[in-house]
C-alpha cells in the first residue's frame, strides 16, 4: 500500500477524524485492491526484458560470425526460434499467467525476425526490407490471439507502420495496401479491449497508437497528385476527431482519447498550412486529376467520416454545434472552389481557423478546462504569427496585435480562475 | 476455445515460422548445388542494415546494356540473359521484358533508368549485398581499393550461382582468394 495513504490514515486517527476500525477497514480495502498490481508491474518488466533479449539476439547474430561454417550458422538461426516456440508452447499448455504469455510471445516475435535475418545473411539475400518485414509480421500475427497478448499487438502495429513506411516512402512510389490487411488483423483484439477493458491504461495506449500509425502511413497512399494528399489528410483528421467525439471515447479523460487530440491538432495544423496563399496557387498550377487513387481514397475517408457524423446525429449524440466536427466537409468544398480561385479559399480558411480558436476557447470556458482554453488562444496566436509571413503590415500594427493577444491570454485565464474560485465558494 | 485447440493452432503457426526460413535455405542450397556458376566483376562499398548486420554493397561492371527498346519503367522487372566472355567473366547476351525461350541462363533484375542519348538501359542485379563480419566490412572496401590501385586490371569478382532465374551470391573473390580470408591476411 502507498505509504502516503498510510501516513494520512495515521494522521486521521490521531486527529480523531476516523475511528480505529474505520482505519483498519480502509487499509484492508487498499490491500485487497493492490494484490493484482505488482503482478502487472512484473509483466511490464518481463515484456521489456524479453524485448531487450530478443533485440540483443538479433544484434549478436548480425555480427555475422565469419569463422563458423554455414551449417553451424544455420543451427544458430534456428536455435532462438525453437527455444521461443518451446516456451510459448509450454505457456499455452500449462495456461500460464499473463506475464508468461506476454514475455514468451515477445521473445518468439524477435526470434522469428532473427532467424529470417540470419538466413538471408548466410545466403546473401539482398531481400528487400519491406518484404522481409511483412513476412515477419504475418508469421507472428496469430500469436496475438493465441496468447491474448497486448505487447504483441503493440509490436504488430509498430512493425506494420514500419513496414508501410519502408514500402510506401522509401522503396519507390508504391501503395502499401497490405498495411490495411495488417491493421484489420489486429482490430478484433482492439475491439475486445474496448469492450472489456475500456478504462485500462493498455486500451488508451491503443487509442493513441492506432490513429498515430494511420496518420504516419496515410502519406504513403499518395501517388502523384499531392494536392489530393493534402485533402486526404484534412479528411482523415476530421474522421479521427469525429471518432474521438463518439460518447464512448468522449466521456473518457482527454489523455485517453488519442483520436480527439490527434484529430484536433492535425486539423489545425493542416488548416494553418492552407491559410497561406502559396498552397492554393500551387494547387492551381497543377491539373487536378479526378481519376486518381488519391481521389478515391479521399472519397472513402470522406464517406467514413460523414457516416460517423450522420450516425452520431441519428443517435442524438451531437447536442451543440462544434465546428471542429464539420471542418472536413467545409474544407472539401473550399478545396474544390480553390481549384478555381486562390484568394477566396485563403480568406475562408483564415476565417475558419479564427472561429475554431474562438470555439476552443468557449469549450474550455464551459468545461472549466484551462488546457482547452489556452489551446484556443494558441490557435489564434498561431494564425496571427502565420499572417505575419505573408502580409505587409507595419511593425507597429504587428506589435499592437501581439500585445492584444498577450493581454487576451492573461485576461481569459484570470477570468476563468476567478470564476472557478467563486464557483467553489 | 479449449487449450488443446489453441495449442494445435499454435503448432501450425510454429511450423509456418520454421518453414519460411527453412524454405529459404532449401531454395538457395539447391541453386548452389545444381546451378551454374558465373563470375561478375565488381567493386564493394560498405553500408549496414539494422537487423541483418553489416554488408558490402557490390557495384557490378555488368550494369547496363545497349538496347533500342526505349520504354522502361523504373523498378520494373527485366530478364537478363547471360553468357561468358573470353576471360570467363559474365556478360549480358540479351535483355527482355518477358522471358524468352533461350537455352541461356538468366536473372531477373530491376530496371534502373534508360539513357535515351546513349540508348543504354541501366539495371540493378538482385545480388548486390555480401554480408560480412562487422569488423571486416570496411577493411574489405579498403582492401579492394588498394588492390585496384596496385594492379592494372580489376580482379575482384563475385561468384554467383544461377538457376531458373534465381541467384545466390556465394563468395566475393579478390586475387583468387575469398574476400574474408583476404581481409584477414592483410
Amino acid at each position: 500500500m502507498n505509504s502516503k495513504i498510510q501516513n494520512d490514515i495515521k494522521e486521521l486517527v490521531e486527529e480523531q477524524v476516523i475511528t480505529n476500525e474505520v482505519a483498519i477497514d480502509i487499509e484492508n480495502f487498499y490491500k485487497s485492491k493492490k494484490t493484482s498490481s505488482p503482478n502487472r508491474l512484473f509483466t511490464v518488466f518481463a515484456v521489456l526484458g524479453s524485448t531487450l533479449v530478443g533485440l540483443g539476439i538479433i544484434l549478436i547474430l548480425a555480427h555475422n560470425w565469419d569463422d563458423f561454417s554455414r551449417s553451424i550458422k544455420t543451427v544458430f538461426a534456428f536455435a532462438p526460434l525453437i527455444i521461443g516456440q518451446l516456451i510459448v508452447g509450454y505457456t499455452i499448455l500449462k495456461k500460464k499467467s499473463a506475464t508468461w504469455r506476454e514475455a514468451s510471445g515477445v521473445f518468439l516475435f524477435f526470434a522469428v525476425g532473427a532467424s529470417m535475418a540470419l538466413v538471408s545473411q548466410i545466403y546473401n539475400i539482398p531481400g528487400n526490407f519491406s518484404s522481409y518485414m511483412l513476412m515477419w509480421i504475418l508469421l507472428c500475427s496469430p500469436l496475438i490471439y493465441l496468447l491474448k497478448s497486448n505487447a504483441l499487438a503493440i509490436l504488430h502495429i509498430v512493425f506494420a507502420t514500419n513496414y508501410a513506411c519502408s514500402y510506401g516512402y522509401f522503396d519507390g512510389n508504391q501503395t502499401p495496401w497490405l498495411y490495411l490487411v495488417l491493421l484489420a488483423v489486429m482490430i478484433p483484439h482492439y475491439y475486445h479491449l474496448l469492450k472489456n477493458k475500456k478504462t485500462h491504461n493498455i486500451t488508451s495506449i491503443f487509442n493513441w497508437l492506432l490513429p498515430l500509425s494511420v496518420v504516419i502511413v496515410l502519406g504513403a497512399f499518395v501517388n502523384r497528385s499531392e494536392e489530393f494528399g493534402f485533402l486526404m489528410y484534412v479528411i482523415l483528421f476530421g474522421l479521427l476527431y469525429n471518432i474521438g467525439k463518439l460518447p464512448f471515447f468522449d466521456n473518457q479523460k482527454l489523455r485517453r482519447n488519442g483520436y480527439l487530440v490527434l484529430g484536433s491538432l492535425g486539423t489545425i495544423y493542416m488548416l494553418m498550412f492552407a491559410s497561406f496563399e502559396w498552397l492554393w496557387k500551387d494547387i492551381l498550377r497543377h491539373d487536378v486529376e479526378f481519376n486518381s487513387q488519391e481521389f478515391f481514397v479521399s472519397i472513402v475517408l470522406f464517406l467514413l467520416a460523414l457516416g460517423i457524423l450522420i450516425y452520431s446525429y441519428s443517435k442524438k449524440w451531437i447536442q451543440s454545434f462544434n465546428l471542429f466536427q464539420y471542418v472536413f466537409i467545409i474544407f472539401t468544398i473550399i478545396f474544390f472552389i480553390g481549384i478555381s480561385s486562390s484568394l477566396f479559399s485563403t480568406v475562408l480558411i483564415n476565417l475558419i481557423i479564427l472561429i475554431l480558436g474562438i470555439i476552443a476557447i468557449k469549450i474550455g470556458a464551459d468545461k472549466f478546462h484551462f488546457g482547452i482554453l489556452n489551446y484556443g488562444l494558441l490557435i489564434i496566436t498561431a494564425l496571427i504569427v502565420c499572417r505575419f509571413f505573408d502580409t505587409n503590415m507595419s511593425f507597429v500594427v504587428r506589435g499592437l496585435l501581439f500585445v492584444c493577444v498577450g493581454v487576451g491570454f492573461f485576461l481569459t485565464n484570470y477570468m476563468m480562475l476567478k470564476k472557478q474560485k467563486s464557483r467553489r465558494n | 476455445m479449449k487449450t488443446i485447440h489453441i495449442f494445435i493452432i499454435f503448432i501450425v503457426v510454429a511450423v509456418a515460422q520454421i518453414f519460411v526460413p527453412a524454405q529459404m535455405i532449401f531454395n538457395k542450397e539447391s541453386i548452389i548445388n545444381t546451378g551454374t556458376a558465373y563470375r561478375f566483376k565488381t567493386q564493394p562499398v560498405d553500408p549496414s542494415d539494422p537487423y541483418r548486420g553489416k554488408y558490402i554493397n557490390l557495384n557490378y561492371d555488368v550494369r547496363s546494356y545497349k538496347t533500342k527498346d526505349t520504354i522502361w519503367e523504373r523498378k520494373d522487372k527485366v530478364y537478363i540473359y547471360l553468357e561468358t566472355d573470353s576471360l570467363g567473366f559474365a556478360k549480358v547476351s540479351k535483355v527482355s521484358k518477358e522471358p524468352l525461350n533461350l537455352s541461356k541462363d538468366f536473372i531477373i533484375a530491376e530496371v534502373g533508368w534508360y539513357n535515351k542519348i546513349e540508348e543504354e538501359l541501366s539495371f540493378n542485379l538482385p545480388f548486390n549485398r555480401y554480408y560480412m563480419e562487422e569488423t571486416k566490412a570496411y577493411d574489405a572496401e579498403v582492401a579492394v581499393r588498394n588492390n585496384q590501385r596496385d594492379s592494372i586490371q580489376n580482379n575482384t569478382y563475385a561468384l554467383v550461382y544461377i538457376k531458373n532465374g534465381e541467384a545466390v551470391l556465394n563468395d566475393v573473390i579478390i586475387n583468387d582468394m575469398s574476400i574474408k580470408d583476404y581481409v584477414e591476411k592483410k
